[in-house]
């Protein structure tokens, strides 16, 4: 997910049913702020993976200085390893998501630069390692070292090595024809050869093939009807027949669908406030009892999975990346690859 | 960050010969970095213990019970997951014993996630430390010649907490190629019965599709032919057996009018007719019953597609305006939510697109 063009105008004034941008932006600033709770340091699996997360919604929602640029990028390199991948949090080991997502982050700040700086090994051995990951039998590639493989990992190395204009590092064609075989019955894809089919893969494999300059192989209509099946009666979209709406689904099934050319099969007027409801509103000031978690964020700010739940950093950047495909007011535009 | 009072490794025998190493967050740069992370102190001290014995590469026991400790503490340290698989290894563990715990850990971990956290929170992807280790033992042919005997239970009681968990039936198809159980009784039984207690059930129902037509060959694969056919005939099985298709669109229609809307059945009835080659037109009789004679009693919109797919499938079908009739209905007033697919559809019968 990178931007694709300048920005659009921001909304004056917080009203019931806008976005409410400017709280969303003290949100994402403080997250590293809540440190005392306990989710906070469990999810230290996901650090970098949330720093991205939050940079990028900030970019789409216009303040792309709200985090500081060399403390980011401070971070970012304290993750990486000495086979050149990063890890989710220094100290741990490197791994594909991660590798991802500290390239997504540098390439956002201008800075793939410092890998080229003395020690950091330039973007080669990044790319290196990446590529030392694609199993050379199958096309695909694996997480780290121990060869759990999943689709994100394939997508998420096309990804960043094309950004890095490494592609040529990797066997682009076996890994389509990888991708082939996650193709289901029901003209969707999963995250292995033969696993259920799952918006969030869909996004990964069509993706990787739009990289790969493959799209020919998807059956759009077919494809298509099944990604627009995901909006339910509420205007939200799910990631699997027969479950609950979700907001993170407006971006991968949002993309998916931007990427064959069939975004308007979904009914974008009803996806838009469903979205807007999931945001957790200056309004909302009483706890929302009866859910696992007791209390919401008086300040508000943030997006949750759903109306009335707690919001979270990475339901927060889809549902924006999720207005943004809609050419939502206030929203930047992205390229959904 | 040190803990203030001596934790059970500083202050233990055992341990002392080990000098462990503080997390290196990047703050001893100068700068306060942007994603610092505040700990409890006995997962600091038990942390920065497991750096100090991997650096070492150390495989022994009092590094196996570190890695079950920190497990404990946070089963989503994809890295502990990983170091312990190779002390079980180095150390030759006895595999079961190592499942039976696992399986506790697995069950606790997802009733867990299920209790602390809010649903947003568990549905964020990540690694999946404990599933991967988990087939990173069975995978050891050395050890598993065979499917160990819990393993059908445990999945089962995973499948009772949450009977669509994406995670655990990708694992259950891996267990399905390992070891190659397509025919296994227990798998269809096992499909069956998580069908009958949710017929909605999607994930059983790729499961089921995966038993009877995924191609067995060293090549996984979600359809026959997926690589070899183009677009619009891939899942073409190269030999058919009637039989078998036969008994699974029986399968499916008992399914659909138990809940003629539910898409799950639809959508693999129409998996199984691609695999055998045959049209969608032979389910005509079938399906007229869930709209009625002028699409005045539509009880299932996947039923009026149907039937717009058998107008316009061959010559022997052939009614276009029939066709477009109902596809208008379908946009107008079943499935208004999509009515652009719906328009898209009418201009491709009447040769606009």
């Amino acid at each position: 997910m990178t931007l694709a063009s300048s920005p659009s105008r921001t909304p004056t004034g917080p009203q019931p049913g806008d976005l409410y941008v400017q709280k969303h932006v003290d949100y994402i600033k403080n997250l590293d702020s809540r440190r005392d709770e306990l989710e906070y340091w469990l999810t230290e699996h996901l650090r970098l993976n949330g720093v991205y997360w939050g940079l990028t919604a900030l970019h789409l929602l216009g303040h792309p200085g709200a985090l500081p640029r060399d403390k980011t990028i401070d971070f970012i390199l304290s993750c990486q390893q000495d086979n050149g991948g990063f890890a989710a949090a220094p100290g741990h080991d490197a791994h594909m998501l991660y590798t991802v997502s500290a390239v997504q982050i540098l390439v956002t700040l201008d800075a793939v630069d410092e890998l080229e700086k003395p020690g950091r090994g330039g973007k080669h051995k990044l790319g290196s390692f990446i590529a030392g990951l694609q199993d050379k039998e199958t096309g695909t590639f694996m997480g780290d070292e121990w060869g759990e493989r999943d689709t994100r990992f394939l997508y998420g190395a096309l990804n960043a090595l094309s950004l890095l204009g490494l592609l040529d590092l990797v066997d682009v064609p076996k890994a389509v024809s990888y991708i082939q075989k996650c193709e289901n019955f029901d003209g969707a894809y999963g995250i292995r050869p033969g696993a259920e089919s799952h918006a969030g893969q869909v996004f990964t494999c069509v993706g990787a093939l739009a990289i790969a300059g493959r799209l020919d192989l998807v059956n759009r209509d077919r494809l298509g009807g099944w990604l627009s099946e995901r909006q339910l009666e509420n205007g939200g979209l799910n990631g699997r027949p027969e479950k609950l709406a979700d907001s993170c689904y407006s971006w991968w099934v949002g993309a998916s669908l931007a990427m064959i050319d069939r975004l308007h099969w979904v009914d974008s007027d009803r996806l838009a406030a469903f979205i807007l409801k999931c945001q957790v509103s200056p309004f909302d000031t009483i706890p929302t009892l009866g859910t696992t978690n007791a209390v919401q964020d008086p300040e508000g700010g943030g997006f949750g999975d759903r109306p009335d739940n707690m919001a979270d950093v990475f339901h927060t950047v889809f549902s924006v990346a999720g207005l943004s495909l809609l050419k939502f007011d206030g929203v930047l535009e992205v390229d959904p690859v | 960050m040190e803990p203030e009072k001596k934790g059970k490794y500083a202050s233990s025998p055992e341990w002392s010969n080990i000098t462990p190493i503080p997390l290196n967050d990047g703050s001893d740069s100068g700068a306060q970095p942007l994603a610092t992370i505040a700990y409890a102190p006995e997962y600091l001290e038990a942390t920065s213990y497991l750096r100090a014995v991997m650096a070492d590469n150390e495989m022994s026991e009092r590094a196996l019970a570190l890695t079950e400790d920190i497990i404990k503490m946070n089963p989503a340290h994809y890295t502990v997951w990983n170091y312990r698989a190779k002390i079980l290894f180095a150390l030759e563990k006895d595999l079961l014993d190592e499942l039976d715990w696992l399986n506790g850990v697995s069950l606790k971990y997802l009733k867990n996630y299920q209790i602390w956290y809010s649903p947003s929170i568990y549905t964020i992807p990540s690694t999946n430390g404990e599933r991967h280790h988990r087939q990173v033992l069975i995978s050891s042919r050395q050890h598993f010649p065979t499917l160990p005997t819990g393993e059908p239970a445990f999945l089962m009681s995973m499948f009772e907490q949450d009977s669509k968990n994406y995670h655990v039936w990708t694992y259950r198809h891996w267990l399905v190629r390992h070891f190659r159980l397509w025919d296994s009784p227990q798998e269809l039984s096992d499909v069956e019965s998580l069908l009958d207690s949710d017929v909605r059930n999607n994930s059983a129902w790729n499961h089921r599709f995966m038993l009877k037509f995924g191609p067995r060959d060293d090549e996984p694969a979600g359809l026959p032919n997926s690589t070899t056919l183009p677009p619009e005939q891939k899942g073409r099985l190269d030999v058919v057996d009637e039989e078998v298709v036969d008994a699974e669109l029986d399968y499916a229609k008992g399914k659909i009018v138990l809940a003629p809307q539910n898409r799950s059945p639809w959508a693999y009835a129409r998996g199984v007719l691609r695999a055998a080659g045959r049209g969608v037109g032979e389910w005509l009789s079938f399906v007229s019953q869930f709209v009625g004679a002028e699409a005045e009693s539509v009880k299932s919109t996947h039923a009026l597609e149907w039937l717009v797919d058998v107008y316009l499938e061959d010559s022997e079908h052939e009614k276009k305006e029939e066709a477009v009739r109902l596809l208008n209905l379908l946009k107008e007033r079943y499935d208004p939510i999509r009515k652009n697919y719906w328009d898209y559809r009418i201009r491709m019968v009447e040769g606009v697109v």
